[in-house]
């Protein structure tokens, strides 16, 4: 598992449920300043879609492909 | 076959199909058996069995004279649908190696969960159907009560994410400095195998149905795995569908369950017109209306409807066992409320059952279903671009 760049920040979403890691992950990234990392880790199925998706539509940018980790997902967030 | 077993089991379906064959497979169980898929009539019945065990003769309330209460769960077609939407999606989870018991960090997601559980209950048999036989296979039949449900559903489910957004419903997340380990992951695969037997024994249950003569258990029992495997496999969310709307913009389920019952208005209509057969109209009242509302309520404030909450569970997501619980709960409460609180008498009775295919005619039916469905889908794309402007305008003054 490749993790070149060091997160800024991590928000640990396990098992939390939908529309949850959504909102977090969307309100992480807004008070962050542009340009720094955030990792999250999340293990409810219907974030992997939802999670990647809204944050590329909300403007922000992957640092890698997210990583599948046993029945988790980690994604890294530019902000 | 190794990238097949991939696309199958590893990634999630593309809503679009998975909702288009949902689609098509309820109007061909309509066009087989002359009932719809649903599950909260069965949660309602599930309720009532409870209480005959617990010594309460429901089986005279009005609610259950309407619905009707007779035999267990497993000797009834609707039960099996339960069933196998519970045994469809705990095969896939299974098989895709994705069990995992999921504990939220937040605790008040428990009550948020039972509470809602409750509401969206009650207000679903309030209106005769959740978000299946009052709105996927509802729209499908015709029935008016399904087009009221939808609206009131939408405007419950506004209220709800305003509720989500709010600092002490949702809660504060665990935002750390740095970056955190995931978890470890097991090396010892043994899920796939636990599915597989799982599978092999429903099957030959199916089997025994079918070769016992008892077609109508099996049929339910063979569809109601299929959409087990559906919603689990698309993530189905129809409380997203609305929600998400509102709370981040986003589309993709509201614009896949409507191209989804779409299709299923026209294969219905076909099988209705050449077999014959009488579409399944529920009475249209002010409960529809009020229904609707607390059962759009109820879905958001518990983060999944009585369909959602079903493959949840099975992956592992502990917080909807109070939802399974409150479901039948506040569906077993409306049933009592029903003649004994009075509900009939001010909010239902008043009410008639309307069926687009009476009351303007086969071609206007399907014309204007269709054309209605055109008019939520606008709506969608519509509420979806303005979110996204207003975003870009908030982001660009940051």
């Amino acid at each position: 598992m490749q993790t070149n760049t060091e997160a800024d920040f991590t928000l640990d979403l396990r098992g939390e449920s939908c529309p949850y890691p959504v909102i977090y992950t969307l309100e992480a990234l807004e008070g962050m300043s542009k340009g720094e990392l955030l990792q999250v880790i999340t293990d409810c199925p219907g974030s992997f879609r939802n999670v990647p998706e809204e944050a590329l539509a909300h403007g922000y940018t992957f640092a890698q492909d997210p990583v599948k980790n046993g029945q988790e997902y980690l994604f890294y967030i530019y902000a | 076959m190794k990238t097949m077993l991939q696309t199958i089991f590893q990634r999630h379906w593309n809503p679009y199909v998975v909702l288009l064959i949902a689609g098509i497979l309820s109007a061909v169980y309509f066009g087989l058996t002359s009932t719809v898929w649903a599950v909260t009539g069965e949660f309602t019945r599930l309720g009532g069995d409870i209480l005959l065990l617990l010594g309460v003769n429901a089986a005279d309330w009005q609610y259950y004279e309407m619905v009707g209460l007779q035999g267990a769960t497993w000797s009834r077609p609707d039960g099996w649908i339960i069933w196998g939407m519970f045994i469809g999606a705990l095969t896939m989870v299974l098989l895709s190696n994705s069990f995992k018991i999921r504990l939220p960090q937040q605790k008040r997601r428990y009550v948020q969960g039972f509470v809602g559980g409750i509401i969206a209950g009650f207000g679903a048999r309030l209106a005769m159907g959740c978000n299946l036989a009052a709105f996927f296979t509802g729209v499908p039949q015709f029935s008016v009560h399904a087009w009221i449900f939808i609206v009131a559903t939408g405007v419950g489910t506004f209220f709800g994410a305003k509720l989500t957004k709010m600092r002490w419903w949702k809660g504060k997340p665990s935002l750390m400095r740095g970056a955190a380990k995931p978890s470890k992951v097991k090396t010892r695969v043994i899920q796939p195998y636990v599915g597989g037997a799982i599978a092999i024994a429903y099957v030959s249950v199916m089997i025994y149905f079918f070769t016992s003569g008892q077609t109508a258990l099996g049929l339910g029992a063979l569809f109601g795995l299929a959409f087990g495997i559906l919603i689990e496999r698309g993530q189905i969310c129809f409380t997203a569908a609305f929600r998400d709307l509102f709370l981040v913009g986003r589309s993709l389920m509201a614009k896949a369950i409507i191209v989804g019952m779409a299709v299923s208005s026209v294969l219905t209509f076909i099988i209705i017109s050449i077999y014959d057969l009488t579409p399944i109209t529920q009475i249209a009242a002010l409960s529809t209306v009020v229904g609707g509302a607390l059962f759009g309520l109820g879905i958001v404030m518990a983060s999944g409807c009585e369909t959602g909450m079903m493959y949840r569970l099975m992956e592992g997501q502990v917080l909807f066992l109070p939802v399974f619980a409150g479901n039948i709960i506040g569906a077993t409460f409306l049933a009592y409320a029903w003649d004994h609180l009075g509900i009939y008498n001010v909010l239902v009775k008043s009410g008639a059952k309307i069926n687009l295919l009476d009351a303007i005619g086969p071609v206007g039916a399907i014309v204007s279903t269709l054309l209605m469905l055109g008019v939520l889908y606008a709506l969608t794309v519509y509420r979806e671009k303005s979110y996204h402007r207003h975003f870009e305008l908030k982001r660009a003054v940051k």
